[in-house]
């Protein structure tokens, strides 16, 4: 099933017992959610008319639709694959299968956010990658670097084995499994150098 | 020892021209476009594998507000056709397998168009279906197409076998070659779990419709022109546009694309021209796209007295699912490799029969039929070595193609090997990698036994001739810069990049030859009106096919340049070179000549090059593998690979690490460990159809790897090089087979190998053990 982007007013059922939200609802001054993303804030309103983000958007949906951010792509849709992980309060997430509105209040990071936004500079994982040649296609690539990244910022001091197992959400049918792992190693090797 | 030219470029690890663009996740794909006014696709499939529709009505579905497009096989013409030859209407009042479209539906957004599916009613008429391909060509089968009796495909492939079918080989007098065969081995074997390559990225096309027989088309296609040759002859008279972005994996299975792309066109067409954006999802594609074919071999195998394959004799029986669309081509090559792994064969008496099948689609997947074949023979020829107790490995180097042997190739003519000469040598290199003289112990008997896990190891051989396939162009050119005296090389070829690093690697080849920075080089988007004629990066092809395309028209480029700045400077030719967009006297380098000034201004300067096919250079991979079977659980697990090939001069040392890496993915190794469709009986439906459900290798199960790459020159374009990549795994699943039957002492001769088929294989040898034991005593 591919996720839903505008949900058509002769459908609607809107379901708003969302836990959390009555909480964001009151806190944020109506049926307003905030998300911080990439550094910069960002508004919605919930509901169901047209342009409003409806109770069961997906983050996927929301990054890559609403926002542009096509980044990270939506391959399986049932979070089996990794391809649309990002980073939420420092945990590597699969968007496919959060809701936007829960995620109110929670600071995303996605593959867009990752290089210097003023200098261009890439990030210490992403020029790994380029330098290990850890890629093939390049369809689950940032899925794989984000889901890396969120292994790397809690612990540097990673084996061989734990970045294998960390990565074993991320689908990779190209097999660039070998090179992603040496270029997250050194990664973290030059991390516990500094 | 060959002579290895000092290159500035070749050979060397270089950035991929796409790699920024690939890490910060600004490269583009089908699903990150959008045009103004699309409409989402979508289709209703029939729940059914085999049934008749009695009713349709989609009037409720038409009336729904946001609805532009509902076409039912009552709207679309019967001239839309697939399979080949076109033998059924894309969609018709039967329905053959479970997802065959029943109404396609073009809307405002996803939601809108699954509603509109609710809406449409549709009275089915059951059929009895039939699921494999012995029983469908069974007297009294159920019959899938009145266009073909009894389910039996016609075979041939006019595209590749211009001069008439090719799809059996008779060669000798069968009984005098079993006469001269020492050991023997008989038997039927199966691999025809019609597994799919499973992309990252699912199929999809995006479709506008511009006017009369005119649609522009964007497209997951590893090969654009691929795509606008088989949906031109889908969709009649249709001219097709084709342009790709990035693609999202494809290993041979996104080249077509037939059914989302003549949805598109049609409901575009339907709606007014407005661009339709026809996309599968993941579960669609596992349960809808195609698959690899479905293959049996019933065999007979005789192997003289040194280990030479001797005689063939058999049939091989092809299950295509409900249509596919070059199957017959993929025979021809089938049959091909199969008589490269057994060169010295001069006895044959082997034929070919394609049926049809109530299940999703077998089409084009990474291997292209030869591996299929070669995953049922290699174990037939595996038994017959070990009646004669060989040495597999030894076995190989003396049965596999060399320069001068001869074969016929997939368009039925006879071509003679001009090869490399050091793919023996790559066996023995990749052999003393893995430690194969250590590790080897005999058939039957375990490398290791450490408590109840085993280990065995076994190898496997193929190669593929169509390296050379297909005819292919391209022009280098010299594009002065606006603000400055230099210039852009633009290689202008219809390459698109789905992995392979291809693209990159003929900007290099281009580069090297002009002498100049990867940075002054440019490759142009793949697209069928903007590019000549390319069938895209197919069979290893893109190597020799588009490397001697760029770099012929590179040389050609040089010298149209040495000959004008010859003119210009009223120097010979042989005085003169070329390097970082100038010319310069060799005598006196500092007295140059910008190429933008070679000419008038700001016109171009053009070199031509191509290649005719050829199927003259085959390929080779080896692929050793140790494995760990648990004896009381029956969980096989491979520990150790070793890869070895001759890939002639390397063009850029990580690409050729990482195609090699490749095989083990794309329903290759594991074909022999767990992957696996699944189909219920019952329903014709598919009970693998997400990530959860079809299995696939995750980054924490991955094994040692290794690899033994020569290069040895080979003499077949510029650079001397050839393509390995599809081939790399193509010999995976036969080796763990071999390897697991030696670590457990009995033969398992079954795909794939899960716990439960082990433990049979075991409680087998242990019967037997008791039986002779008992009878001993």
């Amino acid at each position: 099933m591919r996720n839903k982007t505008i949900v058509p007013l002769e459908k609607l059922t809107v379901n708003l017992a969302v836990a959390n939200l009555a909480e964001d609802e009151q806190e944020q001054g109506g049926d307003y959610i905030k998300l911080k993303i990439n550094g910069q804030e960002f508004e919605f309103s919930v509901g169901s008319r047209l342009g409003q983000v409806a109770p069961n958007e997906t983050l996927s949906t929301t990054l890559r639709e609403r926002l542009n951010l096509t980044g990270s792509k939506e391959s399986c849709g049932q979070g089996a694959c990794g391809c649309c992980t990002v980073i939420m309060d420092g945990d590597a997430v699969t968007s496919c299968i959060l809701l936007t509105v829960e995620c109110a209040g929670k600071e995303i990071t996605t593959i867009e956010g990752l290089r210097d936004p003023v200098t261009g500079k890439l990030s210490d994982i992403q020029q790994a990658f380029i330098d290990y040649y850890a890629f093939q296609c390049g369809y689950c690539t940032p899925g794989i670097i984000m889901t890396s990244k969120a292994l790397l910022d809690k612990n540097p001091n990673v084996s061989n084995e734990e970045i294998a197992e960390a990565l074993a959400g991320n689908y990779c049918r190209c097999i660039s499994q070998y090179h992603v792992i040496d270029a997250v190693k050194h990664v973290a090797e030059a991390q516990r150098g500094n | 020892m060959p002579e290895y030219p000092a290159y500035r470029h070749i050979g060397k690890s270089t950035q991929r021209l796409d790699a920024v663009d690939i890490v910060t996740g600004k490269a583009t794909f089908l699903d990150d476009f959008k045009l103004p006014n699309m409409l989402i696709g979508r289709a209703l499939r029939s729940p059914h594998a085999h049934a008749r529709i009695k009713s349709i009505d989609a009037q409720a579905a038409r009336a729904l507000k946001g609805v532009h497009a509902v076409l039912t096989h009552k709207e679309v013409s019967d001239k839309v056709r697939l399979g080949w030859p076109l033998y059924r209407p894309f969609m018709g009042e039967k329905v053959c397998y479970v997802g065959d479209i029943v109404a396609l539906i073009a809307a405002e957004t996803d939601e809108i168009a699954e509603e509109a599916i609710d809406l449409i009613e549709v009275e089915y008429e059951v059929l009895k279906p039939v699921f494999t391909a012995l029983e469908s060509l069974a007297p009294g089968a159920p019959q899938l197409y009145d266009t073909v009796p009894g389910n039996d495909v016609p075979p041939g492939f006019p595209q590749f076998q211009p001069e008439g079918p090719f799809y059996n080989i008779h060669r000798g007098d069968i009984e005098e070659g079993f006469a001269k065969s020492a050991f023997v081995a008989e038997d039927t074997i199966h691999f025809n779990k019609m597994c799919p390559p499973l992309s990252p990225e699912p199929p999809g096309s995006i479709v506008r419709w511009d006017g009369g027989d005119d649609y522009r088309v964007w497209a997951t296609t590893q090969s654009s022109f691929i795509l606008k040759i088989l949906n031109s002859g889908s969709i009649p008279g249709s001219n097709l546009r084709v342009s790709s972005f990035n693609v999202g994996g494809s290993y041979g299975n996104k080249q077509a694309l037939v059914i989302p792309t003549a949805s598109a066109a049609m409901l575009s067409r339907a709606a007014g021209g407005r661009p339709v954006k026809f996309f599968l999802s993941k579960v669609g594609q596992l349960a809808t796209h195609e698959t690899r074919l479905g293959s049996t071999i019933q065999a007979k195998i005789g192997v003289d007295k040194d280990g030479r394959v001797c005689a063939v004799q058999g049939n091989w029986l092809l299950d295509s699912g409900a249509f596919s669309d070059s199957i017959q081509g993929q025979v021809g090559v089938g049959l091909g490799e199969a008589q490269l792994v057994t060169s010295k064969c001069k006895y044959w008496d082997f034929d070919t029969r394609i049926a049809l099948t109530n299940k999703a689609p077998a089409g084009i997947v990474r291997g292209y039929g030869g591996q299929e074949l070669n995953s049922c023979l290699a174990l037939l020829i595996a038994r017959a070595m070990k009646a004669g107790n060989f040495d597999p490995i030894e076995c190989y180097k003396l049965n596999y193609v060399q320069p001068g042997d001869k074969y016929q190739w997939r368009d039925g003519l006879w071509w003679e090997c001009k090869g490399s000469l050091a793919y023996p040598e790559a066996m023995e290199a990749a052999a003393q990698k893995f430690g194969w003289k250590d590790k080897w112990k005999g058939w039957g008997v375990p490398t290791s036994v450490n408590g109840r896990k085993v280990t065995g190891v076994g190898a496997g051989i193929i190669g593929n001739g169509d390296v050379g396939e297909d005819y292919t162009e391209a022009y280098v050119k010299i594009v002065p810069n606006i603000a400055d005296d230099g210039s852009k090389v633009v290689v202008q070829i219809d390459v698109t990049e789905s992995g392979m690093g291809q693209r990159s690697n003929l900007a290099k080849m281009a580069a090297e030859i002009l002498d100049v920075d990867m940075s002054m080089v440019q490759v142009t988007d793949p697209d069928t009106l903007m590019n000549p004629t390319n069938m895209g990066l197919c069979g290893s092809r893109g190597t020799i096919t588009n490397g001697r395309a760029v770099s012929d028209a590179a040389l050609d480029l040089k010298r149209k340049v040495l000959e004008m700045a010859s003119a210009k400077l009223k120097l010979p030719v042989e005085e003169l070179d070329t390097r970082e967009g100038y010319v310069y006297v060799k005598a006196d380098p500092e007295k140059r000549l910008p190429w933008k000034f070679l000419g008038p201004p700001f016109l171009t300067i053009m070199g031509y090059g191509r290649h005719i096919e050829n199927f003259s250079t085959p390929n080779f991979c080896i692929f050793i593998v140790e494995v760990e079977v648990d004896l009381d659980n029956g969980l096989a697990k491979i520990l150790k690979i070793v890869s070895g090939t001759d890939a002639g001069q390397i063009i850029d040392a990580k690409t050729i690490e990482m195609q090699m890496h490749g095989g083990i993915g794309a329903a290759c190794v594991d074909t022999a460990l767990y992957e696996e469709h699944i189909v219920d009986k019952a329903t014709g439906r598919l009970m693998t159809t997400n990530l959860i459900d079809y299995k696939w290798r995750p980054f924490n199960e991955f094994p040692a790897f290794d690899m033994a790459i020569l290069e040895s020159q080979i003499n077949s374009f510029h650079f001397k090089a050839v393509g390995v990549g599809e081939i790399s795994g193509a010999a995976g699943a036969g080796a763990v087979l071999m390897a697991i039957s030696n670590a457990i002492g009995e033969e398992v001769s079954e795909y794939p190998a899960t716990p439960d088929v082990v433990l049979k294989a075991i409680a087998k040898k242990s019967a037997a053990v008791a039986a002779a034991k008992k009878g001993g005593c």
